[in-house]
């Protein structure tokens, strides 16, 4: 890199570039080496449909420490956008690997994946907690890997109060928001969901329940048991579906 | 000093702010990337921000890969 200082100039990267490939080969493979452990990676032609990635932590109006794995919600709405306008994509498959976080930024990915109009598909992987939960059922299908677990309690706030009682009433309207989207896009019953939220005992002094991969299917709250190959085969199933449709429509 | 609290470490030894001011948000060849700035003034990749499953097979997207 320090060669780029001596020579600053536009034309002379260029030129460098040509004469010397060799050695920018070299270091180009030394850094792949260095990061991934390998030298090429496989190449594919242009995909119908694309991957969002939701993992760490759900980060909304804070700025969390540079130390925390986050997903910000303002790198994902516009991409989200970006899917809906894009005539190429015809289908989302929504990874989720997420301990929760900010309530809003979470309903807002939430509410905006559920208002696609294209196929979307879910797969929980590792955890999908807390506000993973609304995330994971917004799409059309969604899918759990037996490993995978999703905590579902109730909802906490962290910070100065201002205003205690007021605090108190708006938490609860947030949480009852968080319940409808669950109930409204999943399979799950009110009374079920509201049971597991404030259920005692299951998680080590503390109220709610983990729900592991195959029960979150039992219950109603995820569609089905599966991975990479159920999404694909689903996604697509729903990309034809819609176009099936959509010919329907014209004729 | 003995702490007991609920609260996060952050919240009470406030993280080093100067690691915010490295890192940010960049647009390299059509796409968007979250970039650390290098002591030496060039960029190292953090993240790819994109949902094309293909961009993460681009050798040029690979994280840890310098720019500049």
């Amino acid at each position: 890199m320090d060669k780029y200082k001596k020579e600053p100039t536009y034309q002379n990267k260029e030129q460098e570039e040509q004469t010397e490939p060799d050695q920018n080969n070299a270091s180009s493979l030394v850094e792949k080496i260095q990061q991934l452990g390998q030298t090429n990676v496989v190449q594919a032609p242009d995909t119908n449909v694309h991957v969002l990635s939701i993992v760490g932590q759900v980060e909304g109006h804070i700025q969390l420490p540079p130390q925390n794995k986050t997903t910000k919600y303002e790198h994902i709405l516009p991409q989200l956008i970006a899917i809906e306008q894009n005539p190429k994509i015809e289908g989302l498959v929504v990874l989720l690997n997420t301990v929760g976080g900010d309530v809003e930024a979470g309903l807002a990915l939430s509410e905006m994946i559920a208002s696609m109009s294209k196929p979307t598909v879910s797969i929980v992987l590792g955890g999908g907690h807390s506000i993973g939960v609304p995330i994971a059922v917004s799409t059309n299908y969604s899918f759990i890997v037996p490993t995978a677990t999703m905590t579902i309690h109730p909802i906490r706030l962290t910070g100065m109060v201002i205003g205690v009682p007021q605090t108190f009433e708006y938490l609860e309207k947030m949480q009852e928001r968080v319940i409808q989207f669950v109930v409204g896009h999943s399979n799950i019953k009110e009374e079920l969901f509201k049971e597991l939220m404030f259920a005692k005992g299951n998680l080590t002094r503390d109220i709610g329940t983990n729900v592991v991969g195959t029960d979150a299917v039992n219950y109603g709250l995820i569609d089905g048991v599966g991975g990479v190959k159920d999404a694909m085969v689903k996604v697509n199933e729903l990309i034809n579906l819609a176009k099936e449709n959509e010919t329907g429509a014209i004729q | 000093m003995i702490l007991y609290t609920p609260l996060a470490k952050e919240d009470i030894f406030p993280s080093d702010l100067s690691i915010y001011a490295k890192r940010q948000c960049i647009n390299f060849k059509n796409k968007t990337l979250y970039v650390e700035k290098r002591n030496d003034g060039t960029y190292q990749l953090l993240q790819l921000l994109s949902t094309d499953p293909n961009d993460f097979l681009n050798d040029q997207f690979q994280p840890g890969t310098i720019i500049e």
